[in-house]
């Protein structure tokens, strides 16, 4: 494949899934956009015959910079702070629209309440489907600490859920 | 409960190897702890399944960005190259050595637990409690035909077995045992109306199984030939596994002991030469009777490496319907098929039918290379609605028809809980199409999953028409064995139409009977008629029958005899002196073969070792034998006691890849304590 190909594919591929990613960051999705953009503007001054093999863990890295670099902007007008930026549970989710069954929508309402790291690792595991040993990479972080966070999230998932259920029964 | 994240690990996929083996061993000892992989695997099925966010860029937003990636890539040149990715790279490489270490650390921590976990014996999946079994089912569920006859054959059933539930205190148990999982499936108020049902309704379980009559001694001297089908199925091993883990004594007619025995490995030799399998004869003392002798024959077919195997072309055919979606079943499956593909070839084929409201293709044949897409159509099968999808055989067989590899392994694996109106109501039908797409050179497998519903003996005849096996699954474990350990022998057939028969030699042998095989024997005129469909060997397969054998001058007590004939004299019959207590003679056909070859093997008297001589494999087998006919109450068994056959069958352990042999010593004790209690009662 030629550099122009690769592009066009990436594009294709990861728009959504970096767009959803870099949302969870941001919480905004215009700003969701601008990291999505710049990653590719950055990609596309890459050697990208030498980059192609590890494409997928260098798109999620410079997201998530670029990402955290818009964060850091907004921070200095606002109270938010990096990591305990949550969005309140109110919002229309800019996932609603798709989200065709109300199980899906529920669980992922959900997801929306846990601790940032968590969020992105959930999302980078279930939307995406990286490897802990990819999300480790990413976040700069161990693979048994991605385990240990994933974990973490999936009980408090399942704690609410369950209870949740059983309010609803 | 302690924060373990391993739970989370192994139900996303991210244990492997020895860390997942070690793993497994653990969850077989802790029913809370596969209650809390069922919560996170659910809930992990759940997230990813989930429609992905469809948020994209403008199409006016995204052609300027691509225009301006474009303009950037041409004006870039080699001395404008940022410094960005090597300096991700240094950042890669220490995060993946960081990762090392603590994979590592983790390992060791491991090891030390294995030494621990070790006596708990391989994973199994069936102590979920049985959903199924509970609710009632109806009698339009029943894919047969002929429905009376087997409403009739499942009431007999229900009156020898043990019913599954018999309280309302312990239905109520079991549904909050899966409090958690009933959130999570469809149809999961079926669950909870169990709990109120009736409890006349809870012991319609609609099992039904083919009545086996064992075969009894026959005299040599009348009878000097016998003949059958090898049967390569292993279904009733795990289906006895999961009655006595659920400490129910498994019906008599759902114990095949030729299966229990063909459940293990055996370490025949390789056939030498042009041969596609080798016959290993021994002989020696029968341990349930000092005076008799036992005669194996154990056939292995020809192993071929990954690499000379013909590519695979499989259609799964899934049974979606709701009564697959307990854990036991669809997910169980799900786990399987992953499983599988992870080792497929890259010029393999896979396509996905699935059937209940209504039939569809859900991937269509795709190549193994794309693992990806496969896995996730995998990931994505889920249950709900009736069984009825018209047509889903038709268009399995059509899809496996389209991508017919030559050369290659073309079959449609039907994966089901016993509901197949696959689209051909009756059975008489279904087994014609299958006969027919046979003779296309479209083969048939069947896996069986779940409880209660289980329609053993329609799943094993369809089966075998479909020249294929029939697997039960009852764990990932076994899921593994069969469509990985086993993809070779399971999936792939080196010789069709193996048909065995023995000539014995009455001045050596008075009478004898074989053991098992009973809806496998053969009229002797049929071993030399190539028009008789008989079973199939897959490559590295082993096949094993046991002969109990009376030897000469002894008398052959209970055999059928006839008064003698008034009007003519019997022949004298010359008997050839020879050495040889009998031969075994075989024939097989090449898997696209029409015309069968024959091998011929003598046992001479002069080969039979001494008594404490007699192999590990010998004894292993002879040991399941035992355990066979004890638990299904054969008057042939004598007096022999659980503990010998433990003691056996201890003593025959071998090399035990993969612990077979040493769960089995399990289920003895198992069916040892059943039959205690029952007695005492």
């Amino acid at each position: 494949m030629n550099p122009e190909q690769i592009i066009t594919e990436a594009l294709d591929n990861y728009e959504s899934l970096l767009i959803s990613y870099a949302w969870e960051i941001t919480g905004d999705m215009e700003s969701a956009k601008d990291a999505v953009q710049e990653t590719f503007l950055r990609l596309s001054r890459q050697n990208l015959s030498d980059l192609q093999p590890r494409l997928r863990p260098w798109l999620y890295v410079v997201c998530r910079n670029c990402a955290l670099d818009s964060v850091r902007k907004v921070v200095k007008f606002s109270a938010d702070s990096v990591e305990d930026h949550d969005r309140a549970s109110e919002d229309p989710s800019p996932d609603e629209r798709a989200m065709a069954t109300e199980e899906g929508r529920r669980i992922w309402d959900m997801v929306a309440g846990l601790p940032l790291q968590q969020r992105e690792i959930v999302k980078l595991k279930f939307e995406a489907g990286l490897s802990y040993k990819e999300m480790a990479e990413i976040l700069k972080t161990s693979v048994s600490t991605i385990g240990v966070q994933l974990h973490e999230a999936m009980e408090t998932l399942r704690s609410r859920w369950n209870r949740e259920t059983t309010q609803v029964a | 409960m302690k924060m373990d994240p391993r739970i989370t690990a192994y139900a996303v996929g991210e244990l492997h190897g020895r860390e997942r083996d070690l793993f497994e061993t653990e969850l077989s000892a802790s029913s809370a702890l596969q209650d809390e992989v069922n919560s996170m695997t659910k809930l992990a099925d759940m997230l990813s399944a989930s429609p992905k966010s469809a948020e994209r860029f403008h199409p006016e937003e995204k052609d300027r960005l691509l225009a301006q990636c474009i303009g950037n890539l041409k004006s870039r040149t080699r001395a404008k190259t940022t410094t960005i990715c090597s300096v991700f790279d240094l950042e890669l490489s220490e995060q993946i050595v960081k990762a090392w270490l603590a994979l590592a650390a983790g390992i060791v921590a491991f090891a030390g637990l294995a030494v621990i976990m070790h006596q708990s014996g391989p994973f199994k999946w069936t102590n979920f409690p049985p959903l199924r079994s509970t609710s009632q089912e109806p009698p339009a569920t029943i894919a047969s035909g002929d429905t009376m006859q087997q409403v009739a054959q499942e009431m007999r059933i229900n009156t020898l077995s043990a019913p599954l539930v018999t309280t309302r205190s312990a239905v109520t148990t079991s549904s909050e045992r899966v409090s958690f999982t009933e959130g999570w499936v469809e149809g999961s108020s079926r669950c909870m109306s169990s709990a109120q049902s009736t409890p006349s309704s809870v012991s319609l379980n609609s099992e039904s199984y083919a009545p086996i009559r064992e075969t009894d001694f026959v005299t040599a001297k009348e009878n000097p030939l016998s003949t059958f089908s090898i049967d390569v199925d292993t279904a009733s091993y795990s289906n006895v596994r999961r009655h006595l883990e659920e400490e129910r004594t498994p019906p008599a007619d759902a114990i095949r002991t030729e299966e229990l025995i063909n459940y293990f490995r055996y370490d025949y030799p390789q056939p030498s030469g042009e041969n596609a399998f080798s016959v290993n004869l021994e002989m020696n003392r029968a341990p349930w009777n000092p005076e008799h002798k036992l005669v194996r024959i154990g056939i292995k077919g020809r192993e071929l490496p990954a690499e000379d195997r013909g590519p695979a072309n499989l259609v799964f055919l899934i049974d979606v319907s709701g009564s697959m979606s307990s854990p036991d079943k669809l997910p169980l499956l799900q786990r399987s098929l992953s499983a599988l593909v992870e080792n497929l070839s890259d010029a393999d084929r896979v396509a996905i039918v699935t059937y209940a409201g209504s039939s569809g293709l859900v991937l269509e044949s795709t190549q193994g290379k794309a693992k990806r897409e496969i896995l996730d159509a995998i990931a994505n099968l889920r249950s709900g609605g009736s069984t009825n999808g018209s047509g889903g055989i038709q268009l399995a067989y059509e899809t496996a028809r389209q991508n017919f590899l030559k050369g290659g392994n073309n079959r449609v694996i039907l994966c089901t809980d016993g509901d197949f109106n696959v689209g051909v109501t009756d059975q008489g039908g279904l087994q014609k199409l299958i006969e027919t797409e046979r003779e296309s050179g479209v083969f048939l497998s069947v896996l069986g999953f779940g409880t209660g519903n289980l329609k053993d003996s329609t799943m094993e005849t369809l089966a075998n028409k479909g020249n294929g096996n029939y697997a039960y699954i009852d764990s990932i474990s076994e899921g593994r064995k069969v469509l990985v350990e086993q993809m070779g022998s399971t999936l792939f057939t080196i010789a069709k139409d193996v048909k065995i028969q023995v000539e014995f030699n009455p001045a050596r042998v008075a009478g004898y009977r074989l053991i098992g095989y009973e809806n496998r024997l053969l009229a002797k005129e049929d071993f030399n008629n190539d028009k008789i469909d008989a079973g199939e060997i897959g490559a590295g397969h082993t096949v094993t029958a046991l002969y109990e054998i009376i030897p000469a001058g002894q008398t052959v007590q209970g055999s059928s005899s006839v008064d003698p004939l008034k009007y003519q004299q019997p022949e004298p019959k010359a008997v050839t002196a020879s050495n040889e207590i009998l031969t075994v003679k075989v024939r097989y056909k090449a898997p696209a073969g029409e015309k069968s070859s024959l091998i011929e093997i003598p046992l001479a008297a002069s080969e039979i070792p001494s008594a404490d001589k007699a192999s590990e494999d010998f004894r292993f087998a002879a040991a399941v034998a035992a355990f066979g006919m004890k638990l299904r109450g054969s008057p042939h068994v004598g007096e022999i006691q659980w503990a010998e056959i433990q003691d056996i069958a201890r003593g025959a352990l071998g090399k035990d890849a993969g612990s077979y042999r040493a769960e089995f010593l399990t289920l003895i004790e198992k069916a040892k304590t059943l039959q205690k209690e029952a007695k005492q009662n």
